[in-house]
């Protein structure tokens, strides 16, 4: 009889079991490595895709110019009307659009882009596009969360702030923000102040019919328990229904926080444009679209690891919802009863 | 089986028995449930969940409550614990009327209900904390708590570190810390494997009998209630009503060897009886026709 390997080890696509170590590892690289790949396929293998011709000499084509890129088409069938004609055709090598930046120049670019100055005096620099973009954020979510946060709790432990406030909220929530675009900057000018506003409307709303959601879904049983025991009115919601609530708050709150972030993008046009957006806009407009690559990447880098930082600090906050690491359970066995005499013992 | 053997009648007590039952009806009344009815939804078309059930408890007693699947055993302890309210009736805890929940009547659920939050020792800490009493002495309160179930090692593990049996062990200790008249449980040991459940009722009267409680008890477990009980009040279904209060005629203290005594034994067949009255030619009638060719034992 053939020993029997363990089934994880050759099984990858076992359904619903979890991968050993090494393979998630591999995998989470390759997540990465594989679009990687395919960009720097089309990229740099020649007559993967290619679709224009970067002229290098325009012969006797009245309307080629050198460094013009133009399709692959029309150069082939003004060279032929010059052979045709006995004149001298265009030469060229085949490129891709320029808005194709392949991964190495993109890479540059990262480093580039902070060292570049800006081209116009009164441009800020990369460092400080992102630095505006991130405070924008920073304020709109924060007062979105000062009053969604206890206005959510509230709506989520009592009947009466829900039917209060959860109407409206249904019904102002379908609005979208930018729709609001024009009377923010009419009412708050067009600095910083409706942008905030477009992040704080995209946000709160949400906010705090999800809050409240995740709120209703605490365990009644621990709220009976917690009366049994004496619990009750603002106590039962200081020390049971927040505590109890606070981990799935602070799931949504990293989830709403990545919404903020699309947000930010339709924020940064309204008014005087500013922030990221700008940079991106700017350099889209130089055609200098390593840049834009980069400064797009910024931005998926800066949001992806500050929900790492919130993972991390989570997992610091609320010690009871680290679980046993992987592997091994840290359990206790049951250990021998031994009752002892208690003070309260009393005779029977 | 049962039937079969000539078993003593389970109201037949041996003198200490009824000595113990003499003795405890001279204790005072603790809880007194008094004509309680309880109906869900609208008046007439509403299902009536109990219907006119009245039980004296002594202090110190030790009552088991079992009974069908929707006899309303459940709605009987809750309205008990202040957790729903009656529609008719009340219930008197030493004389006074209760209502909503209190410090005065603790309770254990079968699903643990600790507090994922707060270590072992904080939940234990917890009650006699909205009692009022200061971090300190609430600590030191907690402490000889844990050290009577046992747990004193595991003061500052969190609930999802610890097996069934200790969460349970815990949620008692918590529950018993508020210094409750009475002790409400609710199928406590339901959740836990058949080993740990014997220990863990072994625990239960061993913490008993040093605390001064009152314990209202629910199974389904028949040998469960026989072990534990001082009476076991047996409810019927449709609507949820009293059958029978039986008293325990097996004596005290318990063990595993007296599962095969004839006053234990006895009292199963009566349980069983109230229980499931007739069950078998019921069943049998209801059998559907299905199409069973006999097999036999042979297998090719």
């Amino acid at each position: 009889m053939a020993s029997r390997a363990p089934v994880a080890n050759k099984d990858w696509l076992g359904l619903k079991r979890e991968l050993p170590r090494r393979r998630q590892l591999l995998l989470t690289i390759l997540s990465f490595v594989l679009p990687l790949g395919l960009w720097a396929f089309v990229s740099y293998v020649p007559f993967v895709w290619r679709p224009l011709v970067h002229i290098t000499s325009a012969g006797d084509v009245d309307y080629f110019s050198e460094g013009m890129d133009v399709p692959r088409a029309d150069f082939e069938s003004e060279n032929a009307k010059m052979r045709a004609q006995k004149m001298e055709p265009a030469k060229g090598c085949r490129v891709n659009p320029v808005y194709l930046a392949p991964p190495g120049a993109v890479a540059k670019a990262f480093y580039t882009a902070f060292k570049t100055p800006p081209r116009l005096p009164n441009e800020p620099w990369l460092h400080e596009s992102l630095g505006h973009s991130i405070s924008t954020i920073f304020w709109g979510f924060f007062i979105s969360s000062l009053l969604g946060v206890p206005l959510g709790v509230l709506s989520g432990t009592y009947r009466f702030f829900a039917r209060l406030q959860e109407p409206f909220i249904e019904f102002f929530r379908y609005l979208p923000a930018p729709a609001f675009g024009a009377l923010c900057v009419a009412i708050l000018g067009i600095d910083d102040g409706p942008k905030i506003a477009i992040i704080f409307i995209g946000t709160f709303f949400q906010q705090v019919l999800v809050i409240a959601n995740t709120v209703r879904k605490v365990d009644p049983a621990l709220v009976e328990a917690a009366q049994t025991l004496g619990a009750s009115n603002w106590k039962l919601l200081w020390r049971v229904i927040i505590p109890a609530s606070i981990t799935d708050i602070y799931t949504d709150m990293r989830i709403l926080l990545g919404w903020a972030w699309t947000y930010l993008i339709v924020a940064e046009v309204v008014g005087a444009m500013s922030g990221i957006t700008y940079f991106i806009n700017q350099q889209a407009r130089y055609r200098n679209f390593p840049n834009v690559y980069a400064a797009i990447v910024m931005i998926g880098i800066i949001g992806f690891s500050m929900d790492f930082f919130f993972a991390w600090l989570g997992g610091l906050l609320f010690p009871w919802k680290r679980k046993a690491r992987v592997g091994k359970k840290k359990r206790a066995w049951m250990p021998a009863f031994d009752p002892k005499p208690a003070s309260v013992a009393v005779e029977i | 089986m049962l039937s079969e053997l000539k078993l003593p009648d389970y109201r037949e007590q041996a003198p200490e028995v009824a000595a113990r039952f003499r003795r405890i009806k001279e204790r005072p009344i603790i809880l007194s449930v008094r004509r309680l009815q309880k109906t869900f939804g609208a008046d007439d078309a509403g299902h009536v969940a109990l219907s006119d059930v009245s039980i004296d408890v002594h202090r110190r007693e030790f009552i088991c409550v079992i009974g069908p699947s929707g006899c309303g055993k459940s709605t009987l302890i809750r309205i008990v614990a202040g957790l729903d309210e009656a529609t008719g009736g009340e219930v008197l805890l030493d004389g006074h009327e209760v209502c909503g929940p209190g410090r005065d009547r603790g309770m254990v659920f079968q699903g643990y209900t600790l507090f994922p939050w707060l270590t072992v020792k904080r939940n234990v800490m917890f009650g006699l904390q909205m009692g009022g009493d200061s971090h300190s002495t609430a600590e030191a309160e907690a402490r000889q708590w844990l050290d009577m179930v046992g747990l004193s090692k595991f003061e500052d593990s969190y609930p999802h570190e610890l097996s069934g049996g200790m969460k349970q062990r815990v949620a008692i200790a918590r529950a018993l810390a508020n210094n409750p008249r009475i002790l409400i449980m609710d199928e406590p040991f339901g959740a836990l494997d058949a080993q740990t459940r014997c220990q863990m009722q072994a625990y239960l009267l061993q913490i008993w009998k040093k605390v001064d409680v009152t314990i209202l008890f629910i199974t389904h477990d028949l040998d469960e209630a026989a072990y534990l009980a001082d009476r076991i009040l047996v409810l019927g279904t449709n609507p949820g009503r009293v059958v029978e209060f039986i008293e325990n005629p097996v004596p005290r203290p318990r063990s595993a060897a007296q599962f095969i005594s004839p006053e234990y034994l006895a009292l199963k067949k009566r349980l069983e009886d109230v229980i499931h009255p007739q069950v078998e030619s019921a069943e049998e009638e209801k059998l559907p026709m299905v199409k069973l060719t006999d097999a036999g034992d042979e297998v090719e």
